[in-house]
């Protein structure tokens, strides 16, 4: 699967995301704020253990994840060249 | 005290000022079934863990039953009390949290179940919703107490600024076992 898709079903699960289908998020629209996906603070703290848990990705300065978790496209880059596993 | 209507839900069935409300599934599914039918404006549900899922969807049928406008003339309102009372407090929560940090080779604590691991969660959840900043209090019980909850009640109307409240038992044990015995009741 390709990451992007991996990343969108696992945000998915890990958010319960009830009503949402990886056809729904786009890649490049913002996760967080109003105008975007419309995720929380508590969701970025589950997305820094969602790469942990799933790439070995440590995130030690939550303040980090504001440029991470701009859309499924950077994350998928950030992803790709950062993770150990 | 005045009880203006009174909304009682268990894992098989919903009634709204005695009347029985149609539903065609069971357990946290009915939940989620009574939230489609009756709110689907507020995504968040979806997140709660299954106490707050329960007094969320509890108070909005009892607020819709009141009929009042909701959301707009009476914004930021504090003379409405959140009253509730359990016993096992927020278990699951914390059961469903306890399994994200058992394993210490596959110890990855989950913060958006953390946040549930709180019995009064589920008065700020519908204070937020409402917009109410009157009084909130869960009190935990070693058993329903129907006559602690009508004095704590009646108590709570003492004060110069509260006038009415959402009151009763709420018990949710487990996602498949759950009580709620609501009231809107004024002073």
């Amino acid at each position: 699967m390709e990451l992007k898709e991996e990343l969108k079903t696992k945000l998915i699960e890990a958010l319960n995301l009830e009503d949402v289908t990886t056809a729904d998020i786009d890649d490049n629209v913002p996760l967080f704020g109003e105008d975007g996906f419309g995720l929380d603070s508590i969701d970025a703290l589950e997305l820094i253990v969602l790469l942990e848990k799933n790439y070995g990705i440590k995130i030690k300065d939550p303040k980090e994840g504001k440029n991470i978790f701009k859309s499924v496209s950077v994350m998928a880059d950030y992803v790709a060249a950062n993770r150990t596993k | 005290m005045k009880t203006i209507h009174e909304i009682n839900i268990d894992n098989s069935s919903a009634v709204i000022d005695g009347k029985r409300i149609d539903t065609s599934r069971s357990g946290s599914q009915m939940l989620t079934e009574l939230y489609r039918i009756y709110v689907n404006d507020y995504p968040k549900f979806f997140k709660m863990d299954i106490l707050c899922k329960l007094g969320f969807i509890a108070s909005e049928l009892l607020l819709q039953a009141e009929g009042a406008p909701r959301f707009t003339d009476r914004a930021d309102r504090a003379d409405r009390a959140i009253l509730f009372f359990n016993h096992s407090s927020s278990i699951q929560a914390d059961k469903a949290f306890e399994e994200t940090i058992r394993d210490r080779s596959d110890f990855f604590p989950s913060p958006s179940v953390f946040v549930y691991t709180l019995p009064n969660i589920v008065t700020g959840e519908i204070a937020i919703r409402n917009h109410y900043y009157g009084e909130t209090n869960f009190i935990i019980l070693n058993e329903r107490d129907d006559e602690r909850i009508r004095q704590v009640t009646e108590a709570a109307f003492t004060d110069p600024t509260t006038t009415s409240a959402i009151a009763g038992w709420i018990e949710a044990p487990d996602n498949h076992h759950f009580t709620a015995a609501l009231k809107l009741i004024t002073k």
